[in-house]
């Protein structure tokens, strides 16, 4: 080693030096673009906050935090409050929810551990096609055929039956429009379901052979295996899968807007025409001239609707921290 | 059934003939023929692909989980021919259990990881359950480091003891047969000997099919050692025999490096 000529472990050396600083070049390049979109991320999340907190800081000001809970929408007396709107959109999201998980479990439940490989495949592909279906779409469907057989079918039944039932009766009150909560949340648990059934099978799908064939290797049925071993097993990921419905739902504003009704109220009824927050925005963002207390209430309500979906994912991962 | 054929079935836990298996259209196994002695720690060796854990898998049916996997012949288990359509599997499949090559715990509590099995089988009170899991528990020589954690998750074992559970899991439902599917290839040498010095105490009441890429442990643990290669059983014979003085050229190859 000590006779090795120097000439020699310098060229080595300065080639070594030569490469460095070429592959330094590209390597900064790199990261300074894949830093760059990071930070896009950022950029995008701060300035959307901004741009709503900033243009609501009007009507958040006239009616202090009072706006989040003041049942008022009135564009003639330009008087304005968030709670109908909130109040829609969170009920809705709730019936759609809740109507989807178990529709999304059960079809990725039978899709993964009843259904064979063949038959599996087709309706999984189909599920995915559902999930791709833009909104809009639900929305006419939902207005052609959702709202008037709620109309003449289900709200008559229930008003037929329920008239008089304490805790029923203000549920079903009011008139066969066939539009509001309850419709909105059907088309919501249609238009989610596919897709958090689509979540759910990947999930369920990820378990490790090895895990499952344990299972199975002691005598345990395909039944047994999903509920002790799979469900378990892949618990975050159906906790994840039904909170990115619920994310979707909370903002979905096509659908919801088609089958609503469009009132700014609130009350018991699900059967009563109500307004979610997005649907309002959507509706009255085009006669809101600018600079307005009327656009300032419609850029605050963004900024609820924005912090609704932040808290509902919070809340997904305490769910998910506590489970681990 | 002669006289002498009754009394020698017992010999064998297992009995294998001209079985053949087809993964769709790749024929995996040719016409096998081998014994597994009651009570007996047999390793099956030879290199990867060769067809020793598709064997493994044939005796606790695991293939007819997958669409496309056949096997035909003969495997005769407790007098029945296992292969059969009439056999309920999952009877059989608590009658001869298996381990894998990682550990394999079920997002539970280590007493219910025990217990999941035996409830699939029998019904027992508390008391039985915790005596069953006491029991196994205390076989794989888990017992004095889990007894106070008995309800807390089982993926906080380390991968030895995960693996010890998954013995003791096994062994719960009582079965006559135990598979072992390379069961230390993720272990580090401290577990590894202790997995083998508790097959050494295992096979006085269960007969032991093991599976392995370790010459040494197969010297080790096994009393009858396989040699397969390329889907075909080359030789079969005891351990000592296979790794002093084998009968065929191929097996002398494999044990001493050669190829593998």
């Amino acid at each position: 080693m000590t006779l090795a000529p120097p000439r020699q472990t310098e060229t080595l050396h300065s080639s070594l030096e030569k490469e460095e600083k070429k592959s330094g070049w590209t390597d900064r390049l790199f990261h300074l673009l894949v830093g760059g979109s990071a930070l896009v991320v950022l950029l995008v999340l701060g300035g959307l906050v901004l741009l709503m907190g900033y243009g609501g800081r009007e009507a958040l000001h006239i009616f202090g935090l009072q706006f989040a809970f003041h049942n008022v929408w009135n564009p003639v007396t330009n008087e304005y409050g968030a709670w109908a709107p909130l109040f829609g959109t969170i009920i809705s999201t709730l019936i759609g929810v809740l109507i989807a998980i178990p529709l999304a479990f059960g079809t990725a439940f039978w899709l993964t551990a009843i259904a064979s490989p063949r038959v599996s495949s087709v309706i999984g592909m189909a599920v995915q096609l559902l999930a791709a279906v833009p909104s809009i779409i639900f929305g006419m469907w939902g207005f052609f055929t959702i709202v008037p057989f709620v109309a003449r079918h289900v709200q008559p039944f229930l008003t037929h039956h329920f008239r008089h039932t304490p805790i029923l009766a203000p549920l079903i009150h009011g008139a066969p429009f066939g539009t509001g909560l309850l419709t909105a949340g059907l088309v919501l648990a249609v238009m989610i379901a596919p897709f958090m059934t689509a979540v759910m099978r990947d999930v369920f799908g990820a378990v490790p052979p090895m895990l499952r064939e344990s299972a199975y290797g002691l005598g345990a049925t395909r039944w047994d295996v999903m509920r002790k071993i799979v469900v378990p097993w892949s618990r975050s990921g159906i906790i994840g899968a039904a909170v990115l419905g619920m994310g979707r739902a909370l903002g979905e504003t096509m659908a919801v807007t088609f089958v609503i009704g469009n009132v700014t109220d609130v009350g018991w009824s699900l059967f009563a025409p109500r307004s979610t927050v997005a649907s309002l925005i959507a509706l009255q963002f085009p006669e809101s001239p600018a600079g307005s207390i009327r656009l300032s209430s419609l850029l605050a309500l963004g900024f609820i609707l924005m912090l609704l979906s932040f808290v509902s994912l919070a809340l997904a991962r305490t769910l998910r921290g506590d489970t681990k | 059934m002669t006289d002498t054929q009754q009394q020698a079935a017992p010999q064998n836990a297992l009995t294998v003939r001209n079985l053949n298996f087809f993964y769709g259209q790749h024929h995996a196994l040719h016409d096998v023929n081998i014994d597994f002695p009651a009570r007996k720690v047999t390793a099956m060796i030879g290199p990867s692909g060769c067809g020793k854990s598709t064997l493994l898998r044939v005796f606790n049916r695991m293939y007819d989980l997958y669409p496309g996997q056949r096997a035909e012949g003969d495997v005769t288990f407790d007098g029945r021919n296992i292969l059969e359509n009439g056999i309920d599997l999952n009877i059989m499949r608590a009658r001869i259990g298996m381990v894998f090559q990682k550990p394999t715990p079920f997002p539970m509590s280590i007493y219910d990881n025990i217990a999941f099995g035996v409830r699939l089988h029998e019904r027992l009170t508390r008391a039985q359950m915790d005596e069953r899991v006491q029991d196994v528990l205390t076989r794989v020589a888990l017992w004095g480091e889990v007894r106070d954690r008995l309800h807390a998750p089982a993926s906080g074992l380390s991968g030895g003891q995960q693996q010890r559970l998954c013995i003791a899991r096994s062994i719960a439902t009582r079965p006559e047969v135990l598979l072992l599917d390379e069961p230390t290839s993720a272990l580090d040498p401290i577990s590894t000997a202790r997995i083998e010095e508790l097959l050494d105490e295992l096979k006085e009441e269960f007969t032991i099919v093991i599976v392995t890429h370790n010459m040494q442990q197969a010297a080790r643990c096994a009393d009858q050692v396989a040699f397969f290669y390329m889907g075909r059983l080359v030789e079969v014979d005891t351990a000592d025999r296979i790794f002093t003085n084998p009968r065929q050229q191929q097996t002398q190859d494999y044990i001493t490096g050669r190829f593998g």
